[in-house]
């Protein structure tokens, strides 16, 4: 063990390892710290502040007067929802445009995939337009189709490499023994590809979490209002309250992480074993 | 098996939210069809819900807390009437206010009388045209209702009147013996004082971009006087930007980042800093629009700080054209009623109640929110602030004011490109022959 330990190698990887760990965290601390500080102790010159006094009214106001529980609700939901659609699509898609031969496999492929290259800013006002004009403004759906729709395309892409990652001949062997193009695909297919749905699940959820611009333009009442509107009820014209602010980002933030550290290794696991096709 | 469970799990949830989806809208959409049976009855209490979009998000502070004073006032007075509002802060506003231009308006919505945001939105004709004489006894200062006109129609309302400003600190000034400066060369010169007292002469925000612009207008104004409004919007309609004066302000400004007037890596850092900075005791200045004056009234800032604080406005140049009563000031945000709203008459009573002398601007004063733009004069109780008295004596005085700033006399184009530039100019990165030809290529 002792020799072990001397290894420079080993010490160099360790300091690496440190350092890296510290630069990934160093902003989740610095917002915890200044969530407890006030607005005005913010702008010193430290890294890190020590507040006066430990601010906790701040997460009673991001609670209260952002109306933290009724957005958290909506953005659980809403993203709930959406990475099920997306899952349960990219799945399906997937195997129709790998497994499954039709003359345009391969088109419809790519033109999913296309999708990829759209930006979200572009279809902001033709979205509003379409919307409005199916009353569907305001409403889960003005959020769950786009957020559904531009989480697809990834979804599908990984989906598609970790699929030709497996072996054909258990498939052969299913249908052989008998089994259906459903119990095929979700009673043998979709168990083997578990890795790439934890890895899809949380990119779709990372994407959507803090998504603002499409909430705020196709929502306009609290119903379905999701966290980071949360923020802006502490913007003011010109300056803001900084302190609440940080509070509020700090339980948004909050539901992130635990979801990337519950699932964090099946990710890792997902995007490498998606690299290598055989 | 394991693993069928969890789908029959998530297919269940996805069944039952959707379900549960469903059912809300459809008591959503009850909701209405009931107020508009009401509506049809065509009772006394006629069930109104108003729709105000606001550019306020945060209700509990400042302007916004103003604003929802107004609206709650207005809805206990009329029980029939509900407003509904939506705010959003001012980049996601823009863009929403686009998309709801196309669908129709709410019924009243915040505004900003200046060419920059005001022409796209009136040549798509969404704004209802109001009636200037209504507002004859509303105590609207002289010019200020020329923002919000197109073709001699009025179209909206101002809400403040913004004076860019100096703040400085009066007691630090008096600890070293530092004097207001009295020209622009003097202002310079007190920079190197201040600095070689270890302490930042003026905090800036210039990560915005804005505050420069409004610095430069400033410069302008104080060089050119009765031409700044014709020599800006010549300039930006021509896209020639070669005018001598125009010239000299910029390099003035470049001027004062070589004298050290501004903090280190001011022009990335944005306004809570730079105010930060000021209210810190770290700054003597602070350069800024009038409606931070309720820096006075924050009882988070330390006191002998909060009391002491002073404004000047720019200081007079060498061969400019303007005196020092003549300042740089304008009228910018406001409000205006939908053209397509469905109760336009209710949205017409409740925007001027909004502008009702006792509303806005009297509440408005009350709690140091900024200048409005009506005359205030009738408010003063003798218990404002020191920087409040100031800011009237200045208005009160003022031998000509400048309108407009010359970020906000062009297209949208032209108001990106000047602010995301002027940082470059200002801290050397860029030359002011490049600077103004790269504003002019926005104008064409």
């Amino acid at each position: 063990m002792r020799e072990q330990a001397r290894d420079p190698k080993k010490i160099i990887l360790w300091v690496v390892l440190i350092a890296v760990a510290i630069v990934q965290l160093f902003p989740l601390v610095w917002l915890l710290d200044f969530s407890l500080a006030k607005s005005t102790e913010m702008f010193t010159n430290g890294l890190l502040i020590i507040p006066e006094k430990i601010q906790w009214g701040n997460y009673v106001t991001a609670f209260v007067d952002g109306h933290f529980l009724l957005y958290l609700k909506n953005s659980l939901l809403i993203n709930g929802l959406s990475v099920v659609l997306v899952v349960l699509i990219s799945i399906m898609s997937a195997f129709a445009c790998l497994r499954m031969h039709w003359k345009y496999s391969r088109v419809a492929y790519t033109i999913l995939l296309l999708g990829m290259m759209i930006p979200i800013h572009t279809t902001l006002l033709p979205n509003y337009k379409i919307y409005s004009q199916l009353h569907m403004t305001d409403t889960i759906w003005a959020l769950l189709i786009p957020y559904t729709a531009f989480s697809l395309p990834q979804g599908l892409f990984l989906m598609t490499g970790f699929m030709s990652s497996l072996p054909k001949e258990v498939e052969e062997a299913a249908v052989i023994d008998g089994c259906g193009i459903y119990k095929l695909l979700f009673g043998v297919v979709t168990p083997m590809l578990k890795p790439s749905i934890a890895t899809v699940c949380i990119m779709t959820f990372l994407n959507n979490w803090n998504e603002f611009m499409m909430a705020s333009t196709y929502l306009s009442s609290k119903t379905w209002k999701t966290l980071p509107f949360s923020v802006l009820d502490f913007t003011g014209e010109y300056s803001s309250n900084y302190a609440v602010q940080f509070a509020v980002m700090a339980l948004t933030a909050a539901p992130a992480v635990i979801v990337y550290v519950i699932l964090n290794k099946s990710i890792t696991k997902g995007v490498a074993m998606g690299a290598v096709k055989g | 098996m394991k693993f069928k469970k969890l789908i029959a799990v998530a297919m269940v949830t996805v069944m039952t939210t959707a379900m549960i989806g469903c059912g809300s809208q459809a008591a959503d959409s009850q909701a209405p069809a009931e107020s508009a049976a009401q509506d049809t009855s065509g009772t006394a209490g006629e069930e109104i819900t108003l729709k105000v979009f606001s550019n306020l998000p945060d209700r509990k502070n400042g302007q916004g807390l103003v604003e929802q004073t107004v609206i709650d006032n207005y809805m206990s007075e009329n029980p029939n009437v509900k407003i509904e509002v939506e705010a959003l802060d001012e980049e996601a506003y823009k863009t929403k206010f686009k998309a709801y231009s196309m669908e129709g308006l709410p019924d009243v919505v915040s505004i900003w009388g200046q060419p920059s945001f005001l022409d796209e939105v009136l040549d798509a004709g969404v704004l209802a045209e109001l009636d200037e004489s209504d507002y004859a006894d509303y105590g609207f200062l002289s010019g200020s209702l020329d923002g919000f006109k197109k073709d001699g129609k009025l179209y909206g309302l101002p809400r403040n009147t913004d004076v860019a400003v100096f703040y400085y600190n009066a007691k630090m000034f008096k600890d070293n013996g530092w004097e207001v400066p009295a020209t622009y060369d003097d202002l310079l010169k007190l920079a190197g004082d201040i600095k070689a007292a270890g302490i930042i002469p003026c905090a800036m925000d210039g990560g915005d971009g804005w505050p420069l612009a409004v610095y430069l207008t400033d410069v302008l104004f104080k060089l050119t006087n009765d031409k700044y409004a014709d020599t800006a919007t010549t300039a930006i309609q021509n896209a020639d930007f070669s005018n001598e004066d125009i010239k000299k302000a910029v390099e003035l400004l470049h001027e004062a980042d070589e004298a050290g007037l501004f903090q280190n890596g001011y022009d990335s850092q944005d306004y809570g800093t730079a105010q930060n900075l000021f209210t810190n005791g770290q700054s003597a200045m602070y350069y800024m629009g009038s409606w931070d004056a309720s820096m006075a009234l924050n009882e988070d800032i330390d006191e002998e700080i909060r009391n002491n604080i002073r404004v000047f406005t720019m200081p007079v140049i060498d061969g400019g054209a303007a005196k020092a009563t003549d300042i740089t000031a304008w009228n910018g945000g406001g409000y205006a009623v939908s053209a397509s709203s469905a109760n336009l008459e209710e949205a017409k009573k409740f925007l001027n109640y909004l502008y009702l002398p006792e509303n806005l601007s009297k509440i408005g004063w009350e709690n140091g929110v900024g200048m409005s733009a009506q005359d205030e004069t009738a408010f003063m109780t003798g218990n404002e602030t020191e920087v409040q008295k100031q800011l009237v004596d200045l208005i009160g005085k003022a031998t000509n004011v400048s309108g407009t700033t010359i970020n906000d006399r062009g297209s949208a184009a032209f108001k990106t490109s000047i602010e995301s530039q002027i940082q470059s100019v200002s801290n050397g990165s860029t030359n002011v022959e490049n600077f103004l030809s790269a504003i002019s290529e926005a104008c064409k």
